[in-house]
């Protein structure tokens, strides 16, 4: 097992750079997420530690060495791919052990390793079948199974579960964490899908435009979010953006739009000082927006009305979509708070747990 | 039960006959010629000219023995014909697989002129070139030589079958070659163990379209063969002479011809519309 280190990576397709400056430390035994939406370069980048690609510039490290200029059989790799890349006209096993035999371990070792990988994988008895012959599921365990036999030093998943029904997807999601604490092998795994990225990794690293916006665990880059961008990727459903106005009165700062006026919390204020009198966006997750139940509370700084437009039921909860002047916000609420639609209603927003973006920048502010 | 359903449940009713008719009218003007052909393969030589033409007759396969045990030409020819499809055949996919890999895969300066290249050559009338090839092969010395007639039928399938090679590998994710890149194969154990492998049926259809071109070629065969070379859909003619045209053994050998044709045809039917259609379809 070893660990990746990408040092200031480059890398163009004539005239558009697919990544850009792209630097991280992926420990041993590490489970990193490479998450963005679709022509970001987290594919890309895959296919450069996989040696598929090869960089423009920058040091690729797997281990100590260098491997620029290695073959990617020599990398001691293996990847996963998103249509599984089966060989059609070999078995099970035959799929299974193709490494093996390319590397002439001897076939008794390899009748072992391949019957052992596929009672861990539950697929000993599909071992003659063609892949023609599997379901997807199954499919995507013998993909599995070809990348572990080897027990390479790094796995590599490219939207390995992106081809599979959505519970089907959930199931594997599980298995693959299991399988990852079992077997301990570095995984760099992409995908697009958010809610797989904070399920899975130990890290996310979120890309857009070929740049990394940001890395860290999955609870901090929820949390605390780097920019807009991100704060908008991670999540669903999306954080609320509401351009705003900061405002300073008797000592306080408030977010104002014309129909809404939010206090920002102490511990934050101080970070929002330099953008008195100035535009701002302000983001709220729909969790953090629920309806006010205290009439009585005098403190109405964290409150605003709202009209219900749509109320989506997702069983376990409420999505609620509301209207505040030109704003349109997001709510989730619980499935027993009952709302009609075209109804006002007064919400709180938790303004401890929103965020604040530069307007032009799109950094955050808090 | 709508007026709408009502009527187009008609028309359906109306049409399915309709339906049935023209095609039956298309199948038969495609198929008369070869029917006709088929019957009088095996008439006897009275019933050949009897109008109207007798549908029942005493079948005979006397104009089979005349073709191929009496006239030495005609078994000849079938020799020839069996040997240059077959050689052609080998000779083009040993060109055209790995050549369509190239072009489906490997970028390189020219790709897609040198590809359209190859299709371009296929558009120039073959009567406009059997001059020169005629000069060519006379002064190399290869008239009237197995060599010269594949090298020419070659000229003919080539090109095509590196077209349909390209679609069948252009069909195959490339992800199939990386993974095997990166389970330890090189590049020739990756085409050899992989991925040609998984388009075996594109080489078969490729090489029935080879195999056919070249057993049904004529204008090149007849210009560019002798008595030693000749292939059968020359030496048919020699049951034409200004003498008499002994259609007994001409349709005989008629049968023969199309034979492997049809039979190839009819097996190989779905895969070689799919190679018709230059993957135009997936899968």
């Amino acid at each position: 097992m070893a660990g990746v280190i990408l040092k200031a990576v480059f890398k163009t397709f004539g005239k558009t750079t697919a990544i850009k400056n792209f630097s991280l430390e992926i420990d041993d035994g590490e489970f990193v997420v490479l998450v963005g939406p679709s022509g970001c370069g987290k594919s890309t980048m895959l296919r450069l530690i996989a040696g598929l690609e090869t960089a423009s510039s920058g040091e690729i490290y797997i281990g100590d060495q260098l491997v620029n200029e290695v073959h990617p059989r020599d990398r001691d790799i293996s990847m996963v791919f998103q249509n599984y890349a089966l060989y059609p006209r070999m078995t099970v096993y035959e799929n299974m052990s193709f490494s093996l035999r390319m590397r002439k371990i001897p076939k008794a070792e390899i009748e072992r390793i391949v019957r052992q990988t596929a009672d861990l994988l539950r697929i000993g008895q599909l071992l003659d079948r063609k892949p023609g012959q599997l379901s997807g599921g199954q499919r995507q365990r013998v993909a599995l199974g070809r990348s572990i036999v080897r027990n390479p030093q790094v796995f590599l998943f490219d939207e390995p579960l992106s081809n599979l029904d959505a519970k089907l997807r959930i199931a594997m999601r599980a298995e693959l964490l299991l399988l990852h604490q079992r077997l301990k092998t570095t995984i760099i795994y992409v995908t697009h899908d958010q809610l797989e990225a904070m399920t899975m990794g130990n890290r996310i690293v979120v890309m857009k435009d070929g740049l990394i916006q940001q890395v860290d665990a999955p609870d901090a880059v929820y949390d605390q979010p780097l920019n807009r961008f991100v704060a908008g990727f991670i999540g669903s459903p999306t954080m609320n953006f509401i351009d705003c106005r900061v405002v300073s009165e008797k000592g306080d700062l408030y977010a104002t739009t014309p129909g809404i006026r939010l206090k920002i919390p102490e511990s934050h204020a101080r970070h929002a000082e330099k953008y008195i009198d100035q535009e701002a966006i302000l983001g709220i997750r729909p969790e953090h927006l629920t309806v006010s139940t205290n009439n009585r509370h005098l403190d109405a700084a964290d409150r605003f009305k709202a009209v219900v437009r749509v109320i989506e039921n997702a069983g376990s909860e409420k999505l609620v979509h509301i209207r505040n002047e030109n704003d349109t916000l997001v709510a989730r609420l619980e499935r027993h708070i009952r709302l009609k639609t075209e109804e006002t209603v007064d919400f709180t927003a938790r303004m401890d747990s929103a965020h604040l973006f530069d307007k032009q920048t799109e950094h955050t502010i808090f | 039960m709508t007026p709408y359903g009502q009527k187009s449940n008609r028309v359906k009713w109306i049409g399915a006959p309709v339906k049935y008719v023209l095609f039956t009218v298309m199948m038969l003007t495609w198929a008369f010629p070869v029917i006709w052909v088929i019957l009088t393969s095996f008439k006897a030589r009275t019933d050949i000219f009897t109008l109207p033409p007798r549908i029942f007759f005493n079948p005979t396969v006397e104009h089979y023995i005349e073709a191929f045990v009496r006239s030495s030409d005609i078994a000849r020819g079938t020799l020839n014909s069996i040997l240059v499809a077959t050689a052609t055949t080998v000779l083009t996919l040993l060109v055209a697989v790995p050549a369509g890999y190239a072009f489906s895969r490997v970028t390189f300066r020219f790709r897609n002129q040198l590809s359209f290249f190859a299709l371009m050559t296929q558009m120039a009338p073959p009567i406009g070139l059997i001059i020169p090839y005629f000069f060519i092969l006379s002064r190399t010395g290869m008239l009237d030589s197995y060599t010269g007639l594949i090298a020419i039928h070659m000229t003919l399938t080539v090109p095509f079958c590196i077209w349909l090679m390209i679609t069948y590998f252009q069909d195959l994710p490339v992800s199939l070659e990386e993974s095997a890149a990166i389970d330890g194969a090189s590049p020739f154990a990756a085409f050899f163990r992989v991925v040609l492998p998984s388009t075996w049926g594109g080489v078969g259809v490729t090489a029935i379209f080879a195999f056919i071109e070249s057993w049904n070629e004529f204008l090149y065969a007849v210009v560019l063969t002798g008595s030693r070379t000749k292939t059968v859909p020359v030496a048919i003619f020699s049951f034409l002479t200004t003498e008499e045209s002994l259609w007994g053994p001409f349709t005989a050998t008629g049968v023969t011809i199309m034979a492997p044709v049809i039979v190839v045809a009819l097996f190989a039917q779905r895969q070689m519309i799919k190679g018709m259609t230059l993957g135009a379809t997936k899968g």
